[in-house]
């Protein structure tokens, strides 16, 4: 009694006892008894024969139903049951019931414990197919070659289509037999598909795998040498090595194992061999930039083969090896040539070194500090040439030629480098030395910052060739880009905010929009802090325009209509001391009266205002127009656009015809520097004739006001800025500087110790340095001699060590 | 709406849908390796009385979705069996089982289900003499072998 405690499901059989399919078959053997395992199995083995060998010829439905029909009635009959257990049927059947119904004397039923049938016709099943194999092999033996590979696929083909019908028609097999092998743990068991593909494998495939993959690789090697060649065959061939790979585990999964091992290993091995070979022999052959092109074109075809007829796993070891292979194993051959590429500015050969180092490992490392020395010497080169024109050199012509360079080789790392990351960091650092470092900045590194200022006051200066609105937009950028470099940002902000005092006074700015535009892109690159005073100038210059308009209201309040004919139209600017890069004037000036009772009564106006405030005049940036009503010839009389001290002199005529140099001198008491050149401007222009004739402003030179003056303009400039003072006011500026950085310097050690209290002498002057660089780049000895400064002044002391401490 | 003819395994032809037909995977898969050729098609193992209960089945479930996987636990846990289903399986025990084993030959899975679970139906609750009054059983163990059986299934009785 073996009774099995687990509980089961039902197996039912039926046992047809006449056979209703007699009739069936064709060429087939009789149809088997059920529980006769040969007859059956030489049935069934007649059946598969022939849907392996002959299914082009077809199968019809008969046959197959009786070939289904078969599989079941075995493996429901009740003899194997008994032969396989020594159990009765009929011990125990639940369903004996059906014995005594009318009719079931045509049925038998049963059940059975966990037996069932199967196993001798899945056995038999394995070995007709082993059988078959065998033979396929042998007539594969007579096959080289692309005749091997059609062999092949043919054969593959024909026993896949037989596999599936065979499956179908084992249905029942798979369902019951099968599925509780599997079920149960059995190894080695598959369904009936998977059994085709495991015998395939083992009784074919293992023998001939090698052979095949031969004429695989040699028709790839045809292929790669430029032949046509059947691409397809290829194909198959790795979908039928794709479809071998069967999981240990669950054969109802796949897995790449068979197609990596018997098919991707030879592969790159042989796609490495190839590529070496031919790349050794192409370069010995060809320069180096047909090498490139070469290997792309490579790179590239390798890539498409993956699309063609591989399998997508196969894509990252073929391209690693093709990279190895063809980049790797030459990268120092082609970064040597990389500086040669440079010298001849070849950016397609270029784009394309970048591309194929690009992906190796580190490829591009060591080019990157070959283009940041190219960069810096072509920089410097241009420096050189422009540097020649001396002294006299033009802002523009200096930021032009830093620009070209700049501009060029931003466009280079972005076209041919892709505008990768590094290598703009190369090209900043490359420029980065050559604007602060070259012939120019020789003498001082603030040269630099000094010429970009002055060109972007050209720009913004109303002028002769001002841009157009978008142009200068454009030029304004560019700007930036050189002021990114500089180093000296401090001597840029100084000379760029006396500039902007003299637009904004001269009203001489090409427009409010580029002005602000300007400040806010400075504003962007350095901070608030950076164009404070910039944009207080600005708002001074809206104060006093709605000053001047709420002394128009007063005036009109105030004065009589006596009072109103004896006052000068006048326009006021009140600019804050602070705020603006202004000095007072370095001459005294005695103002003609009709200026000073107009500016005496705008100063009881304003202080009326704002009492408390202290008012100096700049004289020397004051100017006016006077009408020239004594010109004979003249139907409508010059006006002259003058200084103030050109309108001290000239308002001197109006009671005298000829004045010696001595009486002007007292009664305007200019200084000489001041007094003199402006003589000479109106001696040129020819306002005033001095006699003796062509006598210098110098004492005992006496001036006669010309009467017959003439000119083509109604309107005539003498108004023109001196030379010396131009240059005097430079050296100011670079003056200043140097004091400024002092009092940055001594502010940011104060701020920084106020915020630490103690610290680290060495930690100190690295703190510093952070904090100002973004100005300047400030010297070790300054900050130390800065140190010591604030010692003396108490604000800071030595501690034992190397500590400094804050001094509350 | 191709229709295609079973012939009985009693000689019957009869004509049916072929999505009908399709219930049965054996068919669906002859028909997907051989084609249509119209010609009928033998079922040598069913007669035509079941075999048209079976349609009859095939025909009210031919909409349904493709039966789950195998391994549906709720399907075949439970043993629910809807309205119509339980109506069509009232028949006598003969044709019940004639449908059963119609339904596992065919491949026709959720018949089969249907089919247990009405025989499982018809055990559940009941004590073994009942079972063997039901399927009109005769009792052959020995009291020995009664005994032994009682013994090894005792940790599965309800205390």
């Amino acid at each position: 009694m073996e009774q099995d405690p687990r509980p089961r499901p039902l197996t039912f059989f039926r046992i047809p006892l006449d056979s209703p399919a007699t009739a069936m078959s064709l060429a087939m053997p009789p149809v088997p008894h059920k529980d006769d395992l040969d007859s059956t199995w030489s049935f069934l083995e007649a059946g598969i024969e022939s849907v392996m060998l002959n299914l082009d010829s077809g199968i019809d439905m008969k046959t197959y139903m009786g070939l289904y029909t078969a599989v079941h009635n075995f493996c429901t009959s009740q003899k194997a049951v008994a032969s396989g257990q020594g159990l009765q049927g009929q011990r125990g059947g639940w369903f004996s019931s059906l014995h005594a119904a009318p009719s079931a004397s045509r049925f038998e039923l049963t059940w059975t414990q966990a037996h069932l049938l199967g196993e001798e016709l899945y056995k038999l099943l394995g070995e007709y197919l082993s059988c078959h194999l065998s033979k396929v092999f042998k007539q594969s033996q007579s096959h080289t070659e692309e005749g091997l590979l059609g062999f092949y696929i043919r054969e593959w083909y024909r026993y896949t289509t037989a596999a599936k019908y065979v499956n179908h028609l084992f249905r029942y097999l798979n369902r019951h037999w099968v599925k509780r092998e599997i079920d149960e743990g059995k190894k080695n068991v598959y369904d009936v598909y998977t059994l085709h593909l495991v015998k395939w494998k083992g009784d074919f495939f293992e023998k001939v795998h090698e052979k095949v993959m031969d004429a695989v690789l040699n028709l790839i090697e045809k292929q790669r040498n430029g032949e046509t060649i059947e691409q397809s065959q290829i194909k198959s061939i790795v979908d039928s090595f794709v479809s071998l790979g069967l999981d240990e585990n669950d054969s109802s999964k796949s897995t790449l194992d068979v197609y990596r091992q018997y098919f991707q290993l030879p592969f790159i091995r042989a796609t490495k061999t190839y590529y070496e070979n031919e790349s050794r022999q192409f370069v010995a052959e060809n320069s180096v930039v047909e090498y490139m092109k070469k290997a792309e074109a490579r790179l590239e075809e390798e890539k498409l083969r993956v699309g063609l007829y591989l399998h997508p796993d196969v894509t990252k070891s073929l391209t690693d090896t093709c990279l190895s292979v063809l980049v790797t194993a030459h990268s120092t051959l082609l970064r040597d040539e990389f500086q040669v590429l440079l010298d001849n500015e070849r950016q397609e050969d270029l784009a394309r070194m970048y591309r194929l180092l690009s992906r190796i490992k580190d490829g591009l490392d060591p080019l990157r500090t070959t283009f940041e020395n190219h960069v810096r010497r072509a920089g410097l080169a241009a420096v050189e040439k422009v540097a020649s024109e001396g002294e006299t050199l033009e802002p523009k012509l200096y930021v032009d030629a830093l620009l070209q360079v700049h501009t060029r080789y931003q466009s280079l790392v972005d076209e041919a480098f892709n505008g990768e990351a590094e290598f703009v960091r190369s090209l900043d650092n490359a420029c980065r030395e050559f604007v602060n470092r070259n012939r120019i900045c020789k003498t001082s590194s603030s040269k630099s910052p000094e010429l970009l200022a002055k060109y972007t006051d050209s720009l913004l200066k109303k002028g002769s060739k001002s841009a157009e609105e978008s142009e200068l937009e454009e030029m304004l950028v560019q700007i930036m880009t050189v002021f990114k470099y500089i180093e000296d940002k401090d001597v840029f902000q100084k000379f760029y905010s006396k500039n902007l005092a003299k637009r904004l006074v001269h009203v001489s700015s090409v427009s409010d929009d580029a002005e602000t535009s300007m400040i806010s892109k400075l504003k962007e690159a350095c901070g608030f802090e950076y164009t404070n005073k910039l944009q207080r100038m600005f708002q001074d210059m809206q104060i006093s325009k709605d000053l001047n308009n709420n002394y128009k209201v007063w005036q009109d309040k105030v004065l009589d209509d006596d009072d109103r004919k004896r006052m000068t139209d006048a326009h006021f600017q009140i600019l804050g001391t602070g705020f603006w890069p202004l000095n007072a004037p370095t001459t005294p000036f005695l103002a003609p009266p009709e200026i000073v009772r107009t500016a005496e009564l705008f100063q009881k106006f304003y202080f009326d205002k704002h009492s408390g405030r202290k008012l100096t005049w700049l004289w020397q940036l004051c100017k006016g127009e006077i009408k020239a009503n004594y010109i004979k010839n003249a139907k409508v009389p010059y006006t002259f656009q003058v200084s103030t001290y050109q309108m001290g002199i000239l308002l001197l005529f109006n009671e005298a015809d000829t004045l010696t140099y001595e009486e002007i001198e007292k009664a305007t008491t200019l200084a000489t520097e001041i007094l003199d050149p402006n003589l000479s401007i109106l001696l040129k222009a020819k306002v005033l004739v001095a006699s003796p004739e062509g006598a210098k402003p110098e004492p005992s030179t006496s001036f006669t006001l010309n009467y017959n003056f003439k000119n083509k303009k109604v309107k005539v400039n003498l108004n023109i800025q001196i030379k010396s003072e131009q240059k005097v006011e430079a050296d100011d500026t670079h003056k200043t500087i140097e004091e400024d950085r002092k009092l940055l310097l001594q502010s940011a050690i104060v701020r920084i110790m106020k915020s630490r209290k103690k610290m680290k002498h060495v930690q100190l002057v690295q703190e510093v340095i952070q904090q100002v660089k973004s100005r300047f780049p400030p010297k070790i000895p300054d900050i130390k001699k800065n140190i010591e400064a604030l010692m003396e002044k108490d604000y800071i002391e030595r501690m034992d060590g190397d500590e400094i401490s804050y001094i509350a | 709406m191709s229709s295609i003819t079973l012939t009985s395994s009693d000689g019957v032809d009869i004509s049916v849908e072929r999505t009908t037909a399709e219930r049965s995977v054996l068919i669906k898969n002859m028909l997907e390796d051989l084609g249509d050729s119209g010609e009928a098609i033998p079922i040598p193992n069913v007669n035509e009385a079941v075999l048209k209960k079976v349609i009859e089945w095939c025909e009210h479930h031919k909409h349904d979705p493709p039966s789950a996987s195998d391994d549906d636990d709720n399907r075949r846990k439970t043993t629910d069996i809807d309205e119509w289903d339980q109506k069509f399986m009232q028949v006598d025990q003969e044709m019940l089982f004639e449908i059963i084993l119609a339904a596992n030959y065919l491949d026709i899975k959720a018949l089969l289900d249907v089919g247990c679970k009405t025989v499982a139906n018809m055990i559940k609750g009941k004590s073994p003499e009942e079972i063997r009054k039901t399927f009109n059983i005769q009792n052959d163990f020995t009291s020995e072998e009664e005994d032994q059986i009682r013994r090894e299934n005792e940790w599965a009785e309800d205390r």
